[in-house]
């Protein structure tokens, strides 16, 4: 091996280490979090920037929904969520949302300890974190995204359905 | 001509370094939600997106800083180049397999794989070039062989 490359190859190596090293330090709160696989604490979101929902995937929405232990809300504006969403959902379009002053007045009358499941279009879709975000902001404890949304709901066959509710 | 053969490397290497500054910016701003997008590749397990999330960006913005600053330019050109070659198999991957999310390029507005796609193969090629100038700029004793 002659000498330059051994110099790149070294040269590679800790360039790479400091990545790690200024990338770990830099989002220690949110690694340790994730390792932890719990969403980032609320005592300390000025640490972590921001308050991580938890993922859920397609069964457990399911079975949360049709055991009445989750309130389901849908990110997309009113128009999409007229034209199809998840059977029992509830539309809470992310616009709206952001635009209530009071964050209290989110989900009037869904209790702060219930389980609060948001979607949107699927992976490609960030609405449904924000959602969550401004959820767990306004003061629920226990909200998820679901991140497959819609498309992966009606891609598995459950139950779409029109209209308002 | 002259001229051409004397800046024309500086600025492939100044932009491309460049570039990937720009790439790297927003996701160390927000790495929640890069690493929304890592997981959207539903390539790597929970904690590895993150992971991939945290570092990732400041692998960019180390060499991005090389390639501008003119510093190691070959090691950075190298990572720079195996970083595209690997975001090339992950965008193939998600052409293959009919995803059609955000390649989290360079955050903000939708660009669909195939676009990001084509704009790798032209970084990658900076890259290479970039490498170029550099072997022929000071030669080492094994490039002569």
């Amino acid at each position: 091996m002659s000498k330059s490359t051994l110099a790149s190859i070294i040269e590679i190596s800790l360039i790479v280490l400091a990545a790690v090293a200024l990338g770990g330090i830099w989002n220690r709160t949110l690694l340790a979090d994730a390792w932890r696989g719990a969403p980032t604490s609320q005592s300390s979101p000025a640490q972590a920037g921001e308050v991580l929902p938890m993922p859920v995937g397609l069964a457990q929405v399911k079975e949360m929904l049709d055991g009445g232990q989750a309130v389901v809300v849908d990110a997309r504006s009113t128009a999409s969520f007229r034209e199809e969403h998840i059977a029992g959902a509830r539309p809470l379009p992310l616009e709206e949302a952001k635009q209530r002053t009071e964050k209290s007045r989110l989900l009037d009358d869904v209790p702060k300890d219930a389980v609060v499941i948001a979607y949107c279009n699927g992976f490609s879709c960030h609405d449904s974190t924000e959602l969550a975000k401004l959820l767990i902001a306004a003061g629920y404890g226990s909200v998820y995204v679901f991140e497959g949304g819609l498309p992966e709901w009606r891609d598995a066959g459950y139950p779409v359905s029109k209209g308002e509710r | 001509m002259n001229r051409l053969k004397r800046y024309l490397p500086v600025a492939v290497r100044v932009a491309l370094g460049g570039i990937f500054i720009y790439a790297a910016l927003p996701k160390i701003a927000d790495p929640v939600s890069f690493a929304g997008t890592v997981a959207s590749y539903q390539i790597l397990p929970y904690f590895w997106s993150y992971f991939i999330a945290a570092v990732l960006p400041f692998l960019e913005l180390i060499c991005g800083v090389l390639l501008l600053s003119g510093y190691r330019v070959r090691a950075g050109a190298l990572i720079v180049a195996a970083m595209n070659a690997l975001f090339m198999v992950a965008l193939a991957s998600l052409i293959v397999r009919g995803l059609d999310i955000d390649c989290g390029c360079f955050g903000g507005s939708k660009t669909s794989p195939w676009l990001a796609l084509a704009r790798d193969v032209v970084f990658l090629a900076m890259a290479g070039a970039v490498l170029r100038f550099e072997a022929k700029r000071n030669p080492s004793p094994a490039a002569t062989t």
